[in-house]
Formats: structure tokens, sequence, C-alpha cells
């Protein structure tokens, strides 16, 4: 099968679970009032359900896993390690670290505006801490990852210390944003959002190529005629930025970044250029399903997406590893 | 050409070669050999520009490479590295592609050209066969044939390379080291390469750069280099050097008792 023809098709599976999501929820909607609704006018119910709570959170789900599976093909390439994920650099810690801080001090009360910010705010934090203790070094991806690890043990220790003189109010808020949630979204910002994290990875997915140069390692880079250090800095600084963006909207979504690269992996190989936008695809199209479980199966309680997302892909991958060799291998 | 003027290299705070001069003529087959830690690996990645000399200057083609832009080096010099990890498997045929980085345009995406260049590097590689495995599944030997063909489609008038084939066997390293002769003689390229093996570098290199003692101990035709004196000095151990009765080229055989 050409990659073309798999492109298309994983296309039309998104089109197709696009679709599903849409109709998918408590009141029941036909697939003919649903399109009246999106392209033209009707009934004002209808589309109130359509058009402002089914498709923003329909969208932020398609262009979050899109840039969570994207910025872990990233992370995997430079840092060229299997294991490394969007949040590899201690973004998820920081942004924890910054939204506890937010609930338990009531500022996300004053104003929706405040949760997305201070995740933002604190994803921003913690890699500007990574990238302050690997400043003055040449590129090294072992010490980029210890710093990572060692800025999320200390933004979880914070996040520790922050929870301990909250009420269990805020905690519950608190824990439930860090599982990983779509819910608490702001369509407000849905615009920004979209539209940054689909400019960033059309960008990185035109990167593939100096990503691929760069997994060959600094010496092979360099005398290939890139600047590694300073082209590992932007690419890092463009998929940080949208995993914080993502962060800060939709809490810690585990599972995608480190997993959607792997089974895309299986399919179409380790060729970053081809890699990143079918990891993206994948990514939009498995998130997209998650979130449609997570808020159908049990309605109307939401069960937090980071635990659908760990289940059904976990699952997932070992059926893949077990059906290609017959064994377990990685 | 390549003139290296008087520079210092170190790590840190290391010096690990100093006020080293020297120049490199075109069209020869260099071996830079000398003991383990004595800055041979060094030597070679300042002349690639990967490591810039604490003093000193080195020159290609007139231009200082720490000046030129790393695009233009890289279509003038290629690095063959020792060793390359890959956790990620490439294909054989994209990862030989890689070579072309320097000539693709903004999107780099690989043009007929370069395609074409790659089919003809990986015939005179013989590494067609194995063109679609996997990188990692390749054998030692395989493996490095791979890595140079990767070096060579980068076009370059000279190719430097780091002991490419310290653990290989005789069959694999006498394969490596006829296509860079031929390399040298046929396509007029210059070879620059590091060399542990003192027998392959009396075989192949015209020309020999002996470092000892963060300095060059001795430079010259290989016969003049490789003569016992000066390598017992340098490797502290007794030699016997005498001419291999086929190819007249000189042999260093250690003694040890």
């Amino acid at each position: 099968m050409s990659n073309f023809f798999k492109f298309t098709l994983l296309l039309v599976i998104l089109i197709i679970t696009f679709v599903v999501a849409m109709l998918s929820g408590i009141s029941d909607i036909s697939v003919v009032e649903m399109f009246k609704s999106l392209f033209f006018s009707s009934d004002e119910n209808t589309y109130t359900i359509i058009k402002q709570i089914r498709l923003p959170r329909v969208i932020l789900a398609i262009v979050a896993g899109a840039g969570l599976a994207c910025s872990g093909c990233v992370f995997q390439g430079i840092l060229r390690n299997p294991l490394a994920d969007p949040f590899t650099l201690g973004i998820s810690g920081g942004a924890a670290f910054g939204v506890s801080i937010g609930f338990t001090f009531g500022i996300t009360k004053l104003s929706w505006f405040f949760l997305p910010l201070f995740g933002f705010c604190g994803a921003l934090l913690s890699v500007g801490f990574v990238y302050l203790l690997n400043l003055k070094k040449e590129f090294d991806s072992n010490s980029m990852i210890l710093s990572g690890v060692i800025a999320s043990y200390i933004f979880s220790s914070a996040v520790m210390l922050v929870f301990s003189i909250s009420s269990h109010d805020q905690l519950y808020s608190a824990f439930m944003w860090l599982m990983g949630s779509l819910a608490f979204f702001d369509e407000r910002l849905l615009h920004i959002i979209a539209v940054f994290v689909i400019i960033g990875v059309i960008l990185l997915c035109f990167l593939g190529n100096v990503i691929n140069i760069i997994s060959l390692g600094s010496e092979k880079s360099s005398s290939l005629g890139i600047n590694t250090a300073k082209t590992v800095k932007y690419i890092f600084m463009l998929s940080s930025l949208i995993t914080a963006c993502i962060v800060s909207c939709c809490g810690v979504i585990g599972f995608v970044g480190l997993m959607i690269p792997h089974i895309t992996r299986k399919f179409v190989g380790n060729n970053n250029k081809i890699l990143m936008p079918f990891s993206s695809i994948i990514g939009s199209i498995f998130l997209l399903i998650c979130d449609t479980i997570s808020r159908t199966l049990i309605a109307p309680v939401e069960i937090p997406i980071g635990v659908i997302t760990s289940i059904i892909g976990g699952l997932f991958f070992v059926f893949l590893l077990l059906k290609k060799t017959g064994k377990i291998s990685i | 050409m390549i003139k290296i003027d008087n520079i210092t290299l170190s790590y840190g705070k290391k010096i690990v070669l100093k006020d080293l001069s020297l120049v490199l003529k075109e069209r020869t087959f260099i071996g830079i050999i000398g003991k383990n830690g004595t800055g041979k690996s060094t030597l070679l990645k300042s002349i690639v520009g990967l490591l810039k000399p604490i003093k000193g200057k080195i020159f290609v083609y007139n231009e200082d490479i720490y000046k030129t832009s790393k695009n233009m080096l890289a279509k003038n010099i290629s690095f063959m590295p020792q060793t390359m990890q890959f956790d990620f498997s490439f294909n054989v045929k994209e990862f030989i592609m890689f070579g072309r980085f320097p000539y693709m345009n903004m999107f780099k995406v690989a043009s007929k050209e370069d395609v074409k260049i790659v089919e003809d590097v990986m015939n005179f590689t013989q590494t067609t066969e194995f063109a679609n495995r996997n990188i990692n599944e390749l054998s030692g030997g395989e493996k490095q044939k791979v890595l140079l063909a990767q070096t060579l489609v980068q076009q370059t008038d000279i190719i430097c390379l780091d002991e490419p084939t310290s653990h290989l066997d005789i069959c694999s390293q006498s394969t490596i080291f006829k296509l860079l002769k031929m390399l040298n003689e046929k396509y007029n390229k210059t070879i620059i390469t590091t060399i542990h093996d003192l027998n392959l570098a009396g075989e192949f290199c015209s020309d020999i750069v002996l470092l000892d003692n963060k300095k060059i101990f001795s430079y010259g035709l290989t016969k003049e280099v490789l003569n016992y004196k000066d390598i017992e000095k340098v490797y502290n151990i007794t030699v016997v050097v005498y001419t291999n009765p086929v190819s007249k080229k000189p042999v260093v055989i250690p003694v040890y008792n």
C-alpha cells in the first residue's frame, strides 16, 4: 500500500470519526440535523448542542491529538530515546504546579482565563528551567533527559506541597485536571489554540528530514551542514510550546505522545518525514475516539480521558506486538 | 589543500594537541596514526569543523573553515564517524539519502538528481542488494559499507573517516579500503583517515601523519614514516618492519618477549 493511499484512508477514517463523535451524546440528533446546523441555520436547541458544545470539543480533541503525537515523534527523534514523550522535559510537572496553585488559591474562580494561563505559565517555567540547565553545554540528549527528570521531580513535589494545604473541593478539581480532561476547556480559547497548534504541527512535519539528520548524532548532523545545537533548540522550543498550549487546555493526557508514534512506526517505519504527518493524524483519530468514549460511556459522568487513552492504547499496542511476531518484543 | 596553522586543540582544560602545523596535499591518501589517546580523532574532527581549535586556524582551499558556512563546508568535506547508534532503525536506502541533505531545497525533499546519485553510489559500494533492509539488521561489514555510501553521496573532494574498519574482519577491512583507494586513485578524492592497524596504513595510505605527545612526530611518505626506529619510539614496543613480498608495501610486526 502506498503511503499516499494510507494517508487518504486515514483522512477518511478521521472524517467518519468526526461525524460519529458529533452525533454521540445524551440528546439524539440525526445526521441530517447535524449537517444542517453545522452549515446552515437550524432550531436554536440543536444549534447550541452541535455548534457550541460538541464542535469545539471535537475540534480540540483533533488538534490536541495531532499536537501531542507530533511532539512525541520530535522528542523521541531528537533525544534519540524510544521512551521520550512530550512530557520528558518536565512540561507536565510544571503545568500541574501552575494549575494546582491556581486552584488552591482560588485564582481560577476569578475568571475563565486563569486556568489555562496558569497551566501555560507553569509549563513554560519548567521548560525554561531545563533550557537554563543546558544553556552552556553542547547539545547532549542524556543531559537534557536528566534535567527533564529533575524538573519533573521538583515540580511534582511542589504540587504535593500545594495539595497538602488545599481543601477537599480544590483537591478534587485539581486532581481531575491532572488526569487530563477536555471538559475544563473554554471554547473562547479554541481559535488561538487550534490555529497555533495546527501551524506548529505543519511546521514540524516539514522539519521531518532535519529531525532525521539530527537523530544520526551531532557529529554526523554537523558534518552534514546543520548547526545542531541551535536547530535542536528551535525545534524543542516549538514542540514545547505546542505541548504547553495543549496541556494548559486539556491537562496532562498521557500515552498519546508516547505510544501513538510507536504504533505509527509499526505501519510506516521510522523516517520522521513520513512518520510525523501519519502520527499526527492517527493521534487525532485516537484522541477523538477516546474523548467520545469518555463523555458517553457512563454519561452524564465523565471518565477522565487519560484513563481511556491508557487503557485503549495499551491494549491496542499489546495486540499489535503479539500479532506481528507471535510473542512480545519491542 | 588543507592547511593547518599552529592549532591547539583541547577538551575543556585538557590540551590534546599543541601548536600543530601541517599541510595536507590534495589527492593524497593520508593515514593518521599514533597511540590511543594521542589525538588522532581529535585532529580529524577539527579538520571537518566539529572541534574548534582554541588557538590557530584551519584553511581548506584557502578558506578558514570555522568562518565558512556549515552548509558550504558540508559540500567540501564529508565525515564518517567511528560509531553511530540507531535507536530507531532506518531503511538502508533512505539512510544513504540523508547524505544528500546539504544539497536539498528548503523543504528537504530529494530531487531526481539525488536519487540518481544515491543509486550510483549504492552500485559503487555494493550496497544495492540490501537497499530495503533495516540498517540495524546488517552485519558489521555491511553496516560500514552503508555508512561509507552515506558519506560518499555527499560528493565532497575531501573525505574524512574515523577508524572506518576498527572492528571488522580482514575481508571487510580490505573491501572498505579498496573502495577508498579507488576513490583516491580513480576519482581523485583526498582521503584522510585515522587508523590503528599499521599494516592497513602501510598497504593503502600514500602519506602518514604519526602523532605522539601532543605533537606531530613525523609526517611524510608511508615507507619513510613506517620505519622501525620511529615506531618503536612512539609505541614503546619492539617491532620488525619488512616489505610485503607481493605488494612491496611495509609490514609492521610486533615482537613480544
